[in-house]
């Protein structure tokens, strides 16, 4: 009887449970999908590719041998590289020392400033992005990467992640240390930034996404092929006159995807955890 | 006279927006002693020991340490050294790195940090937990890390802002007794918040007792327990608290509702003095000695509900229409039936019923008094005592 009645409590709860599992499940192979199929094909040819096969009959190398005569890749991968860690360094660094301020300081119109800035989160690229390039075109920066980084050296979303992150950290912390006449600079590197270190780690990895994958800014930006970064080489199959190569350019995206992705998997655990604990979905 | 190291609070006051939560704070704390701010939750205790540390900004009115007004000194400049509720352990650090990281920053010679971090081990037992970090610690020890840290700065002032109540009954008594020993060791002046009245008398040298900002009685635990100044102060300490009894002063007699007392000529001298007819008595419930029926010169009541306490008793009689407590060995009778105690009048206090405030204590209370009585009342008024083993006297610089 007993065990009756402790399956009957047990049974709607693990059916739904299931239902989430699946839900959860379709939603990974709806992500899924278009990655697994931009891998596959980048190594088929493209007649293959219209046949509608699932599998290519015959692995191809074709599609990364032409990327690698008709591009200068590891400068473009290069360039890629630098633009996103200069742009990751500096939000981060900016970020965090305005996010301190934030929380830690008592300074007339905080709530006012902290407002604004965060105003500016909502306002659309196409907004700045004609009085960005005249700035970066007077600096004569057009066609060269650190025309690209140049107005993307600080960010209200990094300011309000790592605030709501430091607004975690107990206040008896920082007063023991300012009862101990510690600076403000060693409290935040010694302090502040290791009980912080995960939210700091998951925000430059997103930063450092976001640029990796920036596409429009740069392409006002950058002319010749050598100063390209790798979304904008991906276009250089989509428009070309001999029509849309596609099997090139999924070649092309999956040398895209691989250093962000690798990344992620060694930092899985920080990012997951800067969500979980901000309240933030990704 | 002021000693260089003392901590005088002038008239301070302190506000958050339009609330006062310090009121014309004058307050004198000695060099070297153990001073207790002890009162209800909000009654700004915490306010001004944070006021002292430099944590909270001061309003009006003028802070003196080391001589000089400290209003505007900034809390790292003040030679303060805190410890907090919940401790305030750097979370990433180890118990080593936690203790040290103060003298670290400050450049100390590695020797001496070393010198001095071994010494606040060995008080705190702590030797075999220096590379544990806060959260594979218990409770007592994170609390004894805290103040190992607190102390290994040798500041001459260490505020504690009700570092016990996160302990348990056992380990509190426990920690109660060191920090005592401690106090033996480096006699810094203590300054301590709780809202514990058994902290508060068992830590003391004198107790600070607050009521919404205002400070209602200063004086050794003895005093504050057994001549309080005001109502509040009779009532707050002491558990169960004390019986207020409204009584009016006519024709030579106090008079409880239909209840009348004839009161010793000490007492007598002192109401007279007063001018005042309307009066508050107050008596501890372990004073009231209930017998069964009613005798001369006494008060009275019908007994309501009784309580065992395991080693006494306590018996809530009704006496006009008010509830009274008496704790005590034995029952005078069983629920319903009338009963009837004469006060011991060197165990009653007097207030004023407009003011609140005690008339006095008749001096004869404190001349005619057992050679036992005035040897337990010295030792008393330096506060709790611990004796100190001889492996446990290490030398302090200071």
């Amino acid at each position: 009887m007993k065990t009756n009645q402790n399956l009957k409590t047990a049974r709607p709860l693990h059916k739904r449970q299931i239902g989430w599992h699946l839900l959860m499940m379709l939603l990974v192979i709806i992500a899924l999908v278009p990655v697994l199929f931009a891998f596959i094909s980048s190594f088929k040819s493209m007649q293959e590719l219209y046949n509608g096969s699932l599998l290519p009959s015959q692995i191809t190398f074709d599609n990364y041998g032409e990327i690698l005569s008709s591009l200068p890749i590891f400068k473009i991968t290069l360039n890629t590289f630098i633009i996103a860690v200069t742009v990751t360094v500096f939000k981060v660094v900016t970020s965090t020392l305005a996010a301190y301020a934030f929380v830690f300081f008592d300074f007339k119109g905080k709530n006012v400033i902290y407002f604004f800035l965060i105003c500016t989160i909502f306002i659309p690229f196409t907004v700045t992005m004609i009085p960005n390039y005249l700035t970066v075109s007077n600096l004569n920066l057009v066609d060269k990467i650190w025309g690209v980084v140049l107005p993307q050296l600080a960010d209200a979303s990094g300011i309000f992640l790592l605030r709501q992150t430091m607004k975690t950290v107990p206040r008896p912390l920082i007063e023991i240390s300012h009862l101990d006449d510690i600076s403000e600079m060693k409290i935040l590197r010694n302090i502040i930034i290791p009980i912080c270190r995960p939210a700091i780690i998951s925000t430059g990895i997103i930063f450092f996404i976001n640029s990796w994958n920036e596409y429009v800014w740069p392409t006002l930006i950058l002319r010749s092929r050598e100063n390209y970064t790798l979304s904008l080489a991906m276009q250089v199959f989509t428009d070309s006159e001999g029509g849309v190569e596609y099997t090139i350019t999924l070649a092309m995206a999956v040398i895209t995807m691989l250093l962000p992705l690798t990344l992620y998997l060694i930092f899985q655990k920080h990012i997951m955890s800067t969500f979980a604990s901000s309240g933030i979905k990704g | 006279m002021a000693n260089k190291k003392d901590i005088i609070f002038k008239n301070v006051e302190k506000t958050f927006g339009k609330t006062k939560v310090i009121e014309h704070l004058d307050l004198h704390i000695r060099e070297g002693e153990r001073l207790i701010l002890l009162g209800p939750s909000g009654c700004g205790k915490s306010t001004t020991l944070r006021m002292i540390a430099g944590l909270e900004t001061i309003s009006s009115g003028e802070l003196v340490m080391e001589g000089k007004c400290v209003n505007d000194v900034p809390a790292g400049k003040r030679g303060v050294s805190m410890v907090f509720q919940n401790y305030a352990l750097y979370p990433h650090m180890t118990v080593r790195d936690n203790i040290c990281y103060a003298l670290k920053a400050h450049k100390e010679e590695k020797e001496e940090i070393e010198k001095r971090l071994q010494m606040v081990l060995k008080i705190f037992g702590l030797e075999t937990y220096v590379n544990r970090k806060p959260k594979e610690l218990s409770g007592g020890q994170r609390q004894r890390v805290a103040l190992a840290r607190a102390l290994v700065k040798r500041s001459p002032y260490l505020l504690l802002d009700e570092p016990l109540s996160n302990l348990d009954a056992q380990l509190r008594l426990q920690a109660r007794k060191e920090l005592v020993k401690v106090h033996q060791y480096y006699h810094q002046t203590f300054i301590y918040v709780t809202h514990d009245q058994v902290e508060a008398m068992t830590l003391g040298n004198r107790i600070a007792l607050m009521r919404e900002g205002k400070l209602m009685m200063l004086d050794t635990p003895y005093n504050v327990y057994h001549r309080p100044a005001n109502v509040f102060t009779a009532k707050f300490i002491g558990s169960p608290a004390t019986n207020i009894i409204s009584a009016v002063w006519k024709n030579g007699l106090l008079h409880c509702g239909k209840y009348s007392l004839k009161l010793p000529d000490m007492w007598e001298k002192l109401i007279i003095a007063s001018k005042e007819t309307e009066f508050y008595l107050g008596i501890r419930p372990e004073h009231i000695h209930l017998h069964a029926g009613l005798s001369d010169n006494s008060l009275g009541g019908e007994v309501d509900y009784i309580e065992d306490y395991g080693n006494k008793m306590g018996i809530y009689f009704r006496m006009n229409g008010e509830e009274i407590i008496s704790v005590d060995n034995t029952i005078p009778g069983s629920s319903g039936s009338s009963v009837s105690f004469t006060p011991d009048f060197r165990h009653i206090y007097i207030f004023e019923k407009k003011s609140e405030n005690s008339i006095g204590y008749p001096p004869e209370l404190d001349i005619n008094i057992s050679a036992q009585e005035k040897m337990m009342r010295d030792i008393l008024s330096q506060g709790s005592q611990v004796k100190m083993g001889q492996d446990e006297v290490i030398h302090v610089h200071r």
